[in-house]
């Protein structure tokens, strides 16, 4: 069988930083794989590895030449090969919405037909929350989303699921192959890349897509959304976070709640 | 993180990956602990293995499961495991460089495919016992014997200062070979749970304390014939393993130097005296320019030694310059950082003062400072001054 994880590589602001027009200024940014997606790869690598059959796990990017060294972790990880989509088009987007995410990952899902699609229930940085669901309604998929507990064996007709859902509520479902699951964090404890993975990685493909390889054309990542500006929000006070044991933070929330007159001396 | 000018930038794809790997892994699994570990002076255990399933252990070397990555890529793991702890490079070091680099180089094929697997994987600990009571900055004088009964090597003597020695499972053992003309040293792979073999903590140590040291002492302690290393012969067997641990310890030495730094560049920002914070002084300024200059001008050593370790021209003479060199910058520089943390500075909370005083061990194993200038005043001058 064949499992696609869709991951993003992600962009972790400093504390310090500034704007430049429309993004933040590429020396405050650190990237990484977006986390959700790390325990989206290792449900993928644990499907694969307690499978007696041959699992491939496949991981797919809509990403700059620059993520190649994010998605590699996921291949070090276990993950066998990755697909990598980058178009001038996508670039010249001020963002990415949903529906074009989920046109260019339809064309993946075409092109590989996995049995099973993990995506990570957001990606770190646009929070959009919605591209599992979306391509699972444009592939024909069935989906569960928010996904914290995955009972499912390579074969299997069936993924038994366990969803979060609002207000602290679970729901266990089960899903029909072939299946799109959003992965919540938690699901697992995501491995560390181990130094042979690292080196394995180095030999595992990234094939690089654009548009046209997949039968797209540029106005298909035109979405309906654009960005217009970009700004700081005023706060409008200051939050002050006591870190330390409950003793020591009682303590400090008391001087504070003394000083300010709420309480007496 | 520290990297002034820039060396980071020119690691390839792969090496980048092993640092992020190694700098992650000790940022979310150890950190948190290791104060306290230093306190209790106990090695956290969990992650003997741990390390393993990373291939924290010699992952330089070549087979045996050995993923055989770059000196540099080496050199960036202990550097990341030292800037948490020396400790927690020392486990690394002994059983890569010490146990696993001997066997790999001079041990027979059976030798091999018994050990190395298993001390890769962490699912075995080995020590190096070289240093005796008597004899360490001059180990060629070494009192402990081996001499030859039917198929059996028998084995007196005492090591000291040994490094995991109570929690290893094979100690590499160096001593004379009584029963070859010349005595010449051997190195000798006993099982710590043969008849004869005792492994007693050295406690109270003021140093390094999250790392388990203790003594080999053997007492008539019989060993089949092919425990002994059949490639080597002399000091040069020892010898040859010190200087790949070494090389790890000229890079971890700028590790632990960087993660002084870093507490210290944070704590200037962050620390509000006389109306805003102690950065905006030029005396603290000063302290973190001269920290940054001499991390950074060790950083550079430690990178012209790993290209010369990857082509082959590596001398030892060349080690122990980066050893030396790079050791004393972290040992001056630990009490700066510790300095400008005030009293702050002398809780475990804070790194400076835990390094500081690891400092001091690395300073003095692997050949003390001392010892290495005269291996460098020889090669200098052709005079050795050791006696
Ligand atoms: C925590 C710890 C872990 C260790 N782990 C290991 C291990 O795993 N395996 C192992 O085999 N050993 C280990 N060692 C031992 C270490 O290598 C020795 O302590 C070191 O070689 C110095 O030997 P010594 O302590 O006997 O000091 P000495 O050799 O007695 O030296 C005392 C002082 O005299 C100086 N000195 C000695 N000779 C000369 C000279 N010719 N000229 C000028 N000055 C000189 C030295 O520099 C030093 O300052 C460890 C030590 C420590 C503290």
């Amino acid at each position: 069988m064949k499992v696609l994880v869709t991951v993003k590589e992600v962009a972790a602001v400093e504390d310090d930083f500034e704007i430049d027009g429309l993004s933040i200024d590429d020396r405050y940014l650190e990237y990484d794989l977006n986390e959700w997606d790390d325990y989206a790869v290792e449900a993928a690598v644990q499907i694969a590895e307690a499978a007696d059959e041959d699992v491939e796990v496949v991981a797919a990017t809509i990403g700059p030449e620059r993520s190649e060294e994010t998605i590699r972790m996921a291949l070090a990880k276990g993950a066998d090969r990755a697909v990598r989509v980058w178009d001038d088009a996508i670039a010249d987007q001020t963002l990415l919405d949903v529906n074009a995410k989920a046109s260019v990952f339809e064309q993946v899902v075409a092109e590989e037909e996995p049995d099973l699609v993990l995506t990570g229930v957001q990606a770190a940085d646009d929070a959009l929350g919605a591209t599992g669901v979306a391509l699972a309604n444009r592939v024909g998929y069935q989906w569960a989303a928010v996904v914290n507990d995955l009972d499912y064996a390579a074969g299997d007709d069936v993924a038994t699921v366990r969803r979060e859902l609002e207000g602290g509520v679970e729901e266990i479902t089960e899903v029909d192959l072939p299946a799109v699951l959003s992965i919540q964090t938690g699901i697992n404890e995501p491995r560390y890349a181990s130094l042979r993975g690292i080196r394995q990685a180095q030999q595992k493909e990234i094939a690089p897509h654009d548009l046209s390889d997949l039968g797209l054309d540029a106005e298909t990542v035109d979405g309906a959304l654009e960005l217009t500006d970009m700004y700081e929000p005023e706060s409008e006070s200051d939050a002050t976070i006591f870190e330390g044991g409950a003793e020591e933070t009682a303590t400090e929330l008391a001087n504070v709640l003394r000083d300010k007159g709420v309480v007496g001396e | 993180m520290l990297d002034y000018v820039g060396l980071e930038g020119d690691l390839d794809e792969e090496e980048r990956l092993i640092r992020d790997t190694a700098r992650r892994f000790v940022e979310e699994e150890v950190r948190d602990d290791i104060g306290q570990h230093w306190i209790d002076g106990t090695f956290p255990t969990d992650l003997v293995s741990e390390m393993g399933d990373l291939g924290f252990y010699a992952p330089n070397l070549e087979g045996y499961g050995s993923p055989n990555v770059s000196e540099t890529a080496y050199g960036l793991l202990m550097q990341e495991l030292e800037a948490c702890d020396s400790g927690l490079r020392s486990m690394a070091s002994v059983q890569g460089a010490l146990v696993m680099y001997p066997i790999h180089a001079f041990g027979s094929e059976e030798q091999k495919e018994r050990w190395l697997p298993d001390l890769g994987a962490g699912d075995a600990v080995g020590c190096f016992g070289l240093t005796e009571p008597e004899h360490g900055s001059n180990p060629s004088a070494m009192e402990t014997r081996a001499e030859k009964d039917g198929d059996e090597y028998v084995l007196n003597g005492s090591k000291t200062w040994i490094t995991n020695s109570p929690i290893a499972d094979v100690a590499v053992v160096w001593a004379k070979d009584r029963s070859t003309d010349g005595d010449p040293v051997r190195g000798f792979l006993v099982e710590t749970d043969r008849d004869g073999v005792t492994t007693n903590e050295i406690d109270e140590k003021l140093s390094l304390r999250a790392s388990v040291t203790g003594e080999v002492s053997l007492q008539d302690a019989r060993v089949p014939e092919d425990a002994v290393l059949p490639g080597v012969e002399g000091m040069k067997g020892p010898l040859s393993c010190l200087t790949q641990a070494r090389y790890g310890i000229a890079w971890g030495a700028v590790g632990a130097a960087r993660d002084c730094f870093e507490t210290a560049r944070q704590y200037a920002t962050d620390r509000e005296q006389f109306g805003g914070p102690i950065g905006r002084f030029q005396l603290q300024q000063q302290k973190l320019a001269e920290m940054a200059t001499q991390i950074t001008t060790a950083q550079l050593l430690a990178y012209r030694l790993a290209e010369l370790k990857e082509r082959g021209d590596l001398r030892p003479q060349h080690v122990s310059m980066a050893k030396r060199n790079n050791v004393r910058m972290a040992r001056e520089q630990a009490p700066v950082a510790r300095e400008m943390l005030g009293g702050n500075g002398i809780v475990a909370d804070h790194s400076p003062m835990r390094h500081m005083a690891n400092l001091e061990t690395v300073y003095t194993y692997e050949g003390t400072h001392d010892i290495h200038t005269l291996i460098l005043g020889e090669d200098l001058t052709g005079i050795a001054a050791f006696e």
